[in-house]
């Protein structure tokens, strides 16, 4: 039990010191850090301040660094302790302790978990399921592994500090789990709003030395934990732009480019060696056998699970055939792709025509069919209007947004014909008292075809009323802007006719 | 019309100024008074129009003249009683009203050709504008309610039935009128809890709402429960809210004093309790048809309430003795209470309830059918102040429970014993209540023209009386009422069938009649109808089915006098193309007329009255055969001016 306790702190910590370059490569100004890094930015840099004057600062670091940790984990209920406020340089062997028997108790969990598996041979989703428990929980351990590993770390760092000056860098090599972990812990418990920070976050791990698994095991667990953050968001789309800042050091992966005609292909799946497409999964698993014998045995021919462990070790990355982009190997600061599905959907949509027209709106054009898709949705939906010319797909949203704002209110759909002219006026945005005269002005031209105009003209008994042209004229024409003895002069039953349109001139002077 | 004499430079009335005549006029109360007062001479005239505030318009052709004459003081302006009123004629009085720069209210309910043109030009021309009241206009949807937002100082408005508004048309209300403090959407069928949100939210102003009939869920109670201003809350028949919405009104930010959850079905008692809790100032509670049995931890939270609640209705429950003891014990300060159709309402529950609450006022014990004397001999005893006791169908009760109402409970204004076996002996008793407005004594076979002395003969003030059935009633027991009861609005007097002309003749002195009902009394001929024309010029329903004597000459008379007749039912009379024609064309107020199986009348007799008619009928009833023989121009024309038509299929049934 020691012992496989022992190994993964080992391994982090040797991984990290051996990932040192990459990681001051991380700390270049150049390189976009949200505000998430900040202390570690700050940390890198307080340490080498250090050199010159050294402990002080130092300790009021840590200090602070260490408090905020115990809070996090106690806000986890891992540990309730709080007799180690005042562990500065000394670490509390107790809480050492304690937490290392958490760790035993979660190992006992996994395994039980693993045993299970072992003697069920259950369905597959429910094989899956029980994988993923255990990749979570194997990451849960690492990471607390790394964290508790991080309390000695004063101490280490101290010794070395005064054992050899030359090595500011390994202090911040030293440092740099904690961070990351810490960070971690943050996630868990504060439930990270924002995917940027979350991949800020991954990105840390990953060059801290931890594998590619890890950063999906990460991935997974969480999004399981963390429900704000969309999951959507991680898959396919964001990949294509979220790799950005992956950092993986050249030369620490194989780099695959695959041809153009293959990137087109209506295929969906790939070899993971030679990169060659297909349409059906089963004649890739054919195809496959031709790459070795381990790809012959019954258990890679019958199952595509996703974790087939034959994964192969390699980490492997993509180069778009584009030459001159920046996704392509040759490019200066190359960033490759991820995945093929990556490289399928960043060819098609930045250097293919985009030949999928959406069929509702003919204006909205796609390369790539999911997008269309993902566009149909909404498309055409937007009938809430709002005064100010905003549109909605949404009725909720847009009364969300009615209530947020003073004075917008949600236009009235328009249905009907009369009132085609309509829609330009909604679009502009007027105030509401002048989008209401508005309305009615327009209305008073089209309104022919309408009920209304139907009682209008049956009424048409003899008194001769006015066309709703001058009705409409009448009662925007502004009557609080006219005095009462305007109307008294006149008598007859056609006064109003006349006044309508006295006052009827002036507003379109004033207009 | 009698118009003054040309007035003499020293006449006496020339020489007050126009400030004393309008401090004369301000003690005329009397509407009818006024009449007379206007038509003195036109300084008379001059003064009453500077001191007008409210007019009811009861012709639409009048309207554009009243208001040329009356704009300038006019604060409130009742149309309800224009149905064909449209945005024309809206538009036109308001031109010729010149700017009605002090009206406040104005009531446009059932005036359903009124649109958005309309309402947008009311609201340009009344600048003051607070309270409109647009309830039963089935048309109003968005755009109206639109257009009505642009009076941006509303504090009142109805908006009941409204069928057409959505959450958009609320949403631009809420928005355009931010001070509303009264706002009532019942019916409004389409508005759903995101319209009610936003209510919430822009109208924190809010005092009295009434989402009565809403398919809301609790959601919408959890944002109205943030007006805190709120005081009254109806919600009748809201199926979807239950304990849960109600658990929103438990924090208490609103000031609550009347909540109705009345028919919303899925409310229980502990629902009630958390409004209970939440406002201890609540005044009046209306639970009715809620749920079947009172829980005792309900009736014990009454207990909050001791000092504050007045009104509790608790319609169709079953409420047993016990119950009704703590209610007695709890609320102190009850003065009205309804147990209509309560099951188990026995004499002692009633008696342990009116020995707590002493005050009560109001009592109705409707379908209450274990009740005898004992009960009334019980709230007579206590509750000295009653006004109102509503007793249908009480079964078991007779005259000596009213000898005790009658001798205690001097201040009785209105009492219903529908379907009691009472007999002139209680009339006697009750005629002591000298305040008597509303009496009804439908299928009360027993009581005959002895009984109907009786009350003439102290019971002045009487207003509405139902003699439903009363078989005994003849020409001389309406004698003695005509005399006794001088201010009668409205009387039924169907299926009485001894009633001859000369009954009505006596009726006919009824100038304040309003509502007859002659349904069954087929004794009656053109000759009464005539008289009652002649006499009761303010009618404005008339039934009468199954009148078969009465002929063309009855409608002719109606058609010449009784011009606010809105309702009427001729069904089954003995009327022709012509009188029909006639009637029709010269009554401009008539909305609702059925004339079911009018034998003497073809169908080109229909088709020329209800042309002549002219669009203003609201509500026909004809005979479904009449659809197809009737011409489709009419029909549509018809039901483009908002008429609806009810074709009924019935035989032809001579005997009612």
């Amino acid at each position: 039990m020691d012992f496989k306790l022992r190994r993964p702190l080992e391994a982090s910590s040797n991984a990290s010191s051996s990932m040192m370059s990459e990681i001051s490569r991380n700390l270049k100004p150049g390189l976009p850090f949200i505000p998430c890094d900040s202390t570690n930015i700050c940390y890198g840099a307080r340490q080498e301040q250090s050199f010159s004057e050294f402990p002080p600062p130092q300790v009021t670091q840590c200090h602070g660094l260490y408090a905020r940790e115990q809070k996090t984990e106690t806000k986890n209920q891992l540990e309730p302790s709080s007799a180690v406020n005042d562990l500065v340089m000394d670490w509390n062997p107790r809480l050492m302790l304690s937490n290392l028997s958490f760790l035993e108790q979660k190992i006992h969990q996994v395994q039980d978990i693993v045993r299970s598996i072992i003697s069920q041979e259950g369905r597959a989703n429910e094989l899956a399921a029980q994988q993923q428990l255990v990749t979570a929980d194997l990451t849960y351990i690492i990471i607390q592994l790394i964290s508790t590993a991080g309390t000695l770390l004063p101490n280490i760092k101290n010794a070395l500090l005064s054992a050899t000056p030359p090595v500011a860098q390994t202090g911040v090599v030293a440092n740099l789990p904690v961070n990351a972990s810490q960070k971690h812990h943050e996630v868990l418990s504060v439930e990270l709003a924002k995917a940027s920070e979350y991949d800020e976050l991954i990105k840390d791990l990953n060059s801290g030395g931890e594998g590619d698994e890890l950063i999906k095991c990460l991935n997974n667990s969480v999004a399981e934990v963390s429900e704000s953050i969309p999951i959507e968001d991680h898959d396919i789309k964001d990949y294509d732009d979220g790799m950005d800042g992956e950092n993986l050091p050249p030369g620490s992966y194989e780099v695959l480019q695959l041809e153009k005609e293959e990137i087109l292909a209506p295929h969906t799946h790939f070899c993971l060696i030679c990169g060659k497409g297909f349409k059906r999964d089963a004649n890739l698993r054919m195809h496959m056998r031709g790459h070795g014998d381990e790809y012959k045995t019954a258990a890679a021919l019958a199952k595509p699970s996703k974790e087939a462990s034959s994964e192969p070790a390699i980490i492997r990355r993509y180069s778009c055939p584009f030459v001159g982009c920046k996704r392509n190997k040759e490019h200066k600061k190359f960033q490759p792709l991820k995945t093929i599905l990556c490289v399928k959907n960043h060819y098609k949509r930045s250097h293919c025509d985009k030949s999928y027209t959406c069929s509702r709106c003919k204006t909205k054009k796609f390369s790539v069919i999911a997008d269309l898709k993902t566009h149909e949705k909404h498309c055409g939906r937007d009938k809430w209007i709002c005064s100010c010319g905003t549109t909605f797909s949404r009725k909720d949203k847009l009364f969300g947004h009615v209530a947020l704002f003073q004075g917008h209110t949600p236009a009235i759909p328009m249905d009907d014909a009369k009132v085609s002219g309509m829609s330009d006026h909604v679009q502009v945005g007027e105030t509401t008292n002048g989008m209401v005269a508005n309305m009615g002005y327009n209305f008073s031209g089209n309104a022919s075809d309408d009920a209304q105009s139907l009682d209008i003209k049956d009424v048409d008994d003899g008194q001769g009323y006015f066309s709703p042209m001058n009705f409409d004229a009448c009662n925007f024409g502004g009557l609080d802007e006219f005095p009462r003895s305007a109307y008294d002069v006149s008598e007859s039953p056609f006064s109003f006719l006349s006044t309508g349109t006295c006052s009827f001139i002036p507003r379109n002077g004033e207009n | 019309m009698e118009r003054a004499p040309q007035q003499s430079s020293d006449s006496i009335l020339a020489t007050f100024s126009v400030d004393l005549l309008i401090q004369i006029l301000d003690r005329v109360a009397d509407s009818r008074d006024r009449k007379s007062w206007r038509q003195v001479c036109r300084g008379f005239l001059h003064a009453e129009a500077l001191r007008r505030l409210s007019l009811r318009v009861l012709r639409l052709e009048a309207l554009q003249g009243l208001l040329r004459r009356y704009a300038a003081c006019l604060e409130r302006l009742d149309l309800s009683a224009c149905p064909s009123l449209d945005d024309h004629a809206l538009a036109a009085a308001l031109a010729s009203g010149a700017g009605l720069w002090r009206l406040r209210s104005i009531n446009l309910s059932r005036a359903s050709g009124v649109g958005w043109r309309g309402l947008a030009a009311l609201a340009k021309a009344c600048p003051h504008l607070e309270a409109v009241d647009l309830s039963h206009c089935v048309g109003v949807g968005d755009r109206e309610a639109a257009s009505l937002a642009a009076a941006a100082g509303l504090r009142d408005l109805w908006l009941d039935k409204c069928l057409g508004l959505t959450d958009v048309g609320l949403a631009k209300v809420a928005v355009g009128c931010p001070a509303l403090e009264m706002l009532g959407i019942k019916w409004c069928l389409e508005i759903s809890d995101i319209g009610i949100e936003l209510l919430a939210k822009k109208c924190q102003n809010l005092r009295v709402l009434d989402i009565s009939y809403l398919k809301i869920t609790n959601r919408s109670l959890q944002f109205v429960s943030s007006l805190r201003k709120l005081e009254d809350l109806s919600m009748v028949g809201c199926s979807h809210i239950n304990d849960e919405g109600l658990q929103f009104l438990n924090n208490g930010s609103n000031s609550l004093q009347t909540v109705d959850v009345s028919r919303c079905e899925n409310v229980t008692s502990s629902g009630l309790i958390s409004v209970i809790e939440g406002h201890k100032y609540l005044q009046d509670l209306n639970i009715g048809d809620c749920f079947p049995e009172l829980a005792p931890l309900f009736l014990s939270k009454l207990n909050y309430l001791r000092d504050s609640l007045t009104v509790l209705k608790l319609d169709g429950f079953q409420v047993f003795a016990p119950s009704l003891k703590i209610i007695g014990l709890n609320c102190r300060n009850l003065v009205e209470i309804g147990l209509s159709k309560c099951k188990w309402v026995t004499d002692e529950g009633v008696s342990e309830l009116v020995a707590g609450c002493v005050n009560l006022t109001t009592i109705d014990l409707t379908c209450c059918h274990l009740l005898t004397n004992k009960a009334l001999v019980a709230i007579g005893d206590k509750c000295k102040n009653l006004t109102c006791l509503q007793l249908e169908s009480c079964k078991l009760i007779t005259d000596n429970g009213l000898d005790c109402i009658g001798t205690c409970c001097s201040n009785l204004e209105e009492i219903d014993l529908t379907d009691c076996t009472m007999t002139n002996a209680a009339m006697k008793y009750l005629s002591r209540c000298s305040e008597l407005t509303v009496l009804k004594l439908g299928l009360c076979d027993k009581v005959s023209d002895e009984g109907l002395v009786h009350i003439a003969s102290n019971c002045k003030k009487l207003r509405v009386l139902d003699l439903y059935r009363c078989f005994e009633v003849t020409d001389d027991g309406l004698a003695a009422i005509a005399t006794g009861c001088k201010r009668i609005k409205n009387l039924n007097l169907c299926y009485c069938t001894r009633i001859t002309d000369l009954g009505l003749k006596h009726l006919s002195c009824l100038e304040d009649l309003h509502d007859l009902e002659l349904r069954g009394v087929h004794c009656v001929t053109s000759l009464g109808i005539t008289a009652i024309a002649n006499g009761c010029q303010h009618l404005t329903e008339l039934d009468l089915k199954h009148c078969h004597l009465v002929d063309d000459a009855g409608l002719f008379a109606l058609g010449q006098y009784t011009k606010n007749l809105r309702q009427a039912n001729l069904s089954y009379c003995q009327v022709s193309s012509m009188g029909l024609c006639n009637l029709l064309g010269s009554l401009k107020c008539l909305q609702d007329v059925k004339l079911v199986h009018l034998t003497q009348v073809p169908v080109e007799g229909f088709e020329s009255a209800l042309r002549a008619s002219g669009g203003r009928l609201k509500k026909l009833k004809l005979l479904t055969g009449l659809r197809h023989l009737l011409s489709p121009g009419l029909i549509q024309m018809l039901q483009a001016r908002g008429c609806r038509i009810r074709w009924v299929d019935k035989p032809l049934n001579l005997v009612p």
